[in-house]
C-alpha cells in the first residue's frame, strides 16, 4: 500500500540545526590555496551564512512538495525484511507512458529528478516524441526512505528493492536511467531483471574493464584522454571512495554532527564533478539539506560503497554484461571516460550520444540533453521503440 | 638568537564554553560530559616553552616544545620527534626515564617538539612546507638550544622527518637516529647483493608472516584517511574543526586500532584528542604534512634519501607496515636491532620502557652508537689527573 508523502521537517530539527550552524567553526587556510587542498575557505564562509540567515528550508520544502509528488511504501528484501521506501512517482500527461524508473547515486538523490519529470512526463508540444512514467526511488539510506539495519546490504539488495517498487506499482515492464550508484543499480537490475522485466536501460557513466586482446594504441585521442582523466580522479580525486569504502563509520560521526563538515563533504563534488555548474547558494544548500534531515541521517548512505566492496562486487570485479538494449549518453566532465573498444564488457550498446557539455550530474545539468537523449533512445524511430509491451509512449 | 619563553597549556574559557555547548547539541552527551581535560597535570609532568624558528623560504615559526635535561651534564641530546596523531604527549611516559642518570645506562637530554601545526607550535601558512621544512624547523630549534650534535628518536612522520635529518644534517650533526617505524623499501640487489640473496633464499619467520599479513590488511582497509588527507585536507577539515565528536572519531579510530590492545582510559583518550581540538594551529592544520608530502619533489622519491650515519630500530609487532627484516636495511646504515613481541604504532607510549631500554642499549656502552656525540656519551665523566 502506498502513502502519499510530504516532506516535513520537524520544528525541533530546524532549530537543532540552526543551533550548530551558529556554533560553526571553522579552520584557516594555506594562502592562495585556492581549491587545490579541497573546497576554499570562502565559499564555505558564504554558504553558512547564507544557511545561518536568509536561506528558507520551509519554503525550498514547500516548492519540493509542489513540484514532486512522493509516496512512501514497504518493500519486503530478502534477508532484511521490510524498509519503508520513498520515492517520486509522476505519470505521464498524455497517453501510455513508458515505465522509466530513475536510480541516483551519492552525493544525489531523488532531487536529481526534478528537471528531467516534468520534461519526460509533459513531453514537447511535438507528439512525436514519447513520454513517460517516472519513478525516482530514494535508495535505502538515501533521502526519505528508511535504512537497512543490518551488515551486508549491497548492490544485490538495491537492485532488488528498486525492481520490486517497480512491480508494487503495476509496472512489470519497464526501463531504467542511471548514473553514478544508479548507474551500477541499474545494471544490476538490467542482469538479474533483464528481458522479464527490465527491457532496456541508459546510463550517462559507462564501465567495464579492458577486454582480453585490448589494444591501448588504437585508442582515439578522446579516449585517452578520458582515460587520463579516470587515472587523475583515482589518484587526486577518490579519497572520499577509499574511505566510504573502508571506515563509513568513522566518517560518519563527523557528517552527523557537523553540517559543514557535511556541506564541504558534498559541495566539493557538486563543484568538481560538474561542468562548471553555475550552482546557487540555496541549490547547493537544498540539495545538502536532504542529506542533513535524511531520514536514516547523513551517515547511512555511504555504507553503500563499503557494503559494494566487500561483498565481492567492488567497481572492476568481472562479470557477464547484460544482455538487453542499452543507451549511453557521454558528458565531457563525467568522472570515468572508457574507449569504445570496452563497451562489450559494459552491455548491448544500441544508442550512444555525445554531448560538448555536461558533467556527473547530468539529470540536474544538462536535463533537455539527457531527456532529448531518451526520446530518441525510446521514441518513434529509435532502437528501443515499443520495448515495454503496450507501452510505447504515445497515444 | 631567538627568545625561549617558557609555556603552560592555559584554554580560554571562551573556547571550553563552544567546546561544550556543541557536545550539547550531540547525541551522546553522557559519555563527553566530563571531558577531564586535564591540562594543570600535562603542564606539571612536561616543562614546556615556545621560540620563533626560522625557516628557508618560509615564515618564521613559533615552536612549541617540551625540554628537559638531564642532571648529568654530559647527557646525550636527544630529538624526540612525534606523527600523526600523535603530538609531544607521547613524549611522557619516556622523558623521566630517559633523563635518569645511572652508572648502569647513559642518561638523555630531551627536545621533543610540537611540529608546526601539532601542539601548541604555529602552523605554516604558505603552501609547500613539506617534510624537509619539518626537518629543518626540528633541526634549527636543536641549534638554537644549544645543541649543535645531537640523536634522535621517532616513529610515523617522526620516522620520515629524522630520515631527513640523518640524510641532511647527519654527520655534522646528527650523529645517529632511532627509528620504530622503519618504512623499507624492497632490497636492491646493485646496491646490498648480499642480503638482497640472504633474503631471497631464508624462509620469513612467523613475526615477518604475519607482518606482511598485517601490512597487507593495512593497505586494504585502513588507507582511506591516508588517501583523504593527501588529496583533500581542506574538505576534511571542516569537519575536524567544526566537530569534536568527528575529530573524536577520526582520531581514536587509530588509537584503537594501531596499537597493541592498549588499554586507553577514556581520559587518555579525550587529552589526546583535545590536543589537537584546543591546538594553535586548529585540528585541520595537522593533516596537511600528508598533502604536501605527496606534493613534493620527494613525496614520490623518498628513496633519494641516503642517510649514512647509525641506525637503530625497533620492531613492534603491531606496527602498521611490518617488511621482511632483510629490507631494512634500505632505510640506512643499520647498526642496532630489537624485536619486540609486544607493542604497536605510538610505542613510546605504549612501550616506553622497551623503547627506552632500546635507546640505553644503543647508546649505552656496549652500544654501537656509544659516544657518538662527542663529549656527551650520557655517564658520568670520571675525573681525570692532569697530566
Amino acid at each position: 500500500m502506498s502513502n502519499s508523502f510530504k516532506i516535513a521537517v520537524s520544528s525541533t530539527a530546524l532549530s537543532a540545526l540552526k543551533s550548530r550552524i551558529e556554533s560553526a567553526t571553522f579552520p584557516d587556510e594555506l594562502d592562495d590555496a585556492g581549491w587545490a587542498y579541497g573546497v576554499p575557505l570562502a565559499d564555505m564562509k558564504r554558504l553558512v551564512a547564507r544557511w545561518r540567515d536568509g536561506f528558507d528550508w520551509r519554503q525550498e520544502e514547500q516548492k519540493l512538495n509542489n513540484e514532486l509528488p512522493q509516496f512512501t511504501r514497504d518493500i519486503e528484501v530478502d534477508g532484511f525484511g521490510s524498509l519503508n521506501v520513498h520515492y517520486v512517482y509522476k505519470k505521464s500527461d498524455r497517453g501510455t507512458g513508458i515505465p522509466l524508473l530513475f536510480v541516483h547515486g551519492w552525493p544525489g538523490s531523488f532531487l536529481e529528478s526534478r528537471k528531467i519529470i516534468p520534461l519526460l512526463t509533459k513531453g514537447s508540444g511535438d507528439s512525436q516524441c514519447p513520454v513517460f512514467d517516472v519513478v525516482a526511488i530514494s535508495l535505502p539510506g538515501f533521502g526519505f526512505s528508511e535504512a537497512p539495519k543490518k551488515k551486508g546490504f549491497s548492490l544485490s539488495q538495491y537492485v532488488e528493492v528498486s525492481h520490486k517498487l517497480m512491480i508494487a506499482l503495476g509496472y512489470t515492464e519497464y526501463v531504467t536511467q542511471g548514473g553514478d550508484l544508479g548507474s551500477r543499480v541499474t545494471a544490476g537490475i538490467a542482469r538479474r531483471y533483464g528481458g522479464m522485466h527490465s527491457k532496456a536501460w541508459h546510463t550517462n557513466v559507462l564501465f567495464s574493464m579492458p577486454p582480453e586482446n585490448d589494444d591501448p594504441s588504437s585508442y582515439t585521442a578522446s579516449e585517452k584522454e578520458g582515460l587520463a582523466r579516470w587515472q587523475e580522479f583515482q589518484r587526486s580525486g577518490s579519497g572520499y571512495f577509499q574511505l566510504h569504502s573502508t571506515k563509513p563509520q568513522t566518517l560518519g560521526y563527523s557528517l552527523a554532527d557537523s553540517p559543514v563538515g557535511l556541506l564541504a563533504w558534498i559541495y566539493e563534488k557538486l563543484v568538481s564533478w560538474s561542468d562548471n555548474y553555475p550552482w546557487t547558494d540555496d541549490e547547493v544548500l537544498t540539495w545538502v539539506s536532504i542529506y542533513w534531515f535524511s531520514r536514516a541521517g547523513p551517515a547511512a548512505s555511504i555504507r553503500f560503497y563499503y557494503e559494494v566492496a566487500h561483498s565481492g562486487q567492488a567497481l572492476g570485479t568481472k562479470s557477464s554484461p547484460p544482455t538487453i538494449p542499452m543507451g549511453c549518453s557521454l558528458f565531457p566532465k563525467e568522472l570515468i571516460r572508457i574507449p569504445k573498444s570496452w563497451y562489450p564488457g559494459v552491455g548491448d550498446v544500441v544508442f550512444e550520444a555525445e554531448h560538448d557539455k555536461g558533467g556527473h550530474f547530468a539529470a540536474h545539468e544538462q536535463p533537455e540533453l539527457l531527456v532529448g537523449d531518451l526520446r530518441k533512445m525510446f521514441g518513434k524511430g529509435g532502437p528501443v521503440y515499443g520495448v515495454v509491451t503496450g507501452r510505447d509512449g504515445y497515444n | 638568537m631567538s627568545v625561549e619563553l617558557p609555556f603552560q597549556i592555559s584554554i580560554p574559557d571562551s573556547k571550553l564554553d563552544l567546546l561544550r555547548q556543541k557536545l550539547a547539541l550531540t547525541e551522546f552527551p553522557d559519555e563527553l560530559e566530563n571531558t577531564g581535560w586535564n591540562y594543570a597535570k600535562l603542564n606539571q609532568d612536561l616543562p614546556q616553552f615556545t621560540k620563533d624558528i626560522d625557516v628557508n623560504g618560509f615564515e618564521t615559526l613559533n615552536i612549541h616544545y617540551v625540554h628537559q635535561k638531564s642532571s648529568l651534564a654530559n647527557a646525550i641530546p636527544l630529538l624526540f620527534v612525534h606523527g600523526w596523531p600523535g603530538s609531544f604527549i607521547e613524549v611522557r611516559k619516556i622523558l623521566p626515564l630517559l633523563v635518569q642518570s645511572s652508572p648502569q645506562f647513559p642518561a638523555f637530554h630531551v627536545v621533543a617538539l610540537s611540529l608546526p601545526g601539532f601542539g601548541f607550535s604555529e602552523g605554516a601558512h604558505k603552501p609547500g612546507f613539506a617534510p624537509e621544512q619539518y626537518a629543518e624547523v626540528a633541526h634549527n630549534l636543536m641549534l638554537s638550544l644549544g645543541y649543535h650534535e645531537y640523536v634522535t628518536q621517532g616513529g610515523d612522520w617522526g620516522y620520515l622527518i629524522t630520515r631527513i635529518i640523518a640524510h641532511k644534517y647527519g654527520g655534522k650533526h646528527s650523529k645517529a637516529w632511532h627509528t620504530n617505524f622503519p618504512l623499507a623499501t624492497p632490497l636492491n640487489f646493485s646496491v646490498n647483493p648480499i642480503l638482497f640473496l640472504q633474503h631471497l633464499f631464508t624462509p620469513y619467520t612467523a613475526a615477518e608472516k604475519a607482518g606482511i599479513e598485517r601490512s597487507k590488511r593495512f593497505e586494504k582497509e585502513g588507507q582511506g584517511y591516508f588517501h583523504e588527507q593527501s588529496t583533500k585536507p581542506q574538505t576534511l577539515g571542516y569537519s575536524l574543526a567544526d566537530s569534536p565528536v568527528g575529530l573524536l572519531a577520526w582520531i581514536y579510530e587509530k588509537l584503537a586500532t594501531w596499537t597493541d590492545s592498549y588499554p586507553w582510559t577514556d581520559d587518555e583518550v579525550l587529552t589526546w584528542v583535545t590536543i589537537f581540538y584546543f591546538s594553535r594551529a586548529g585540528p585541520a592544520a595537522s593533516i596537511r604534512i600528508y598533502y604536501e608530502f605527496i606534493h613534493s619533489a620527494n613525496g614520490s622519491q623518498p628513496s633519494s634519501f641516503e642517510p649514512t650515519i647509525p641506525l637503530g630500530v625497533s620492531h613492534f609487532p603491531e606496527e602498521l607496515r611490518i617488511t621482511p627484516r632483510k629490507f631494512v636495511h634500505s632505510v640506512g646504515n643499520l647498526v642496532f636491532q630489537v624485536e619486540h613481541s609486544t607493542g604497536g604504532h605510538f610505542a613510546a607510549y605504549e612501550c616506553p620502557d622497551e623503547l627506552v631500554d632500546d635507546l640505553r642499549e644503543m647508546f649505552g656502552k656496549q652500544g654501537p652508537a656509544f659516544g657518538v656525540v662527542p663529549g656527551k656519551n650520557g655517564y658520568e665523566q670520571r675525573i681525570r689527573a692532569n697530566l
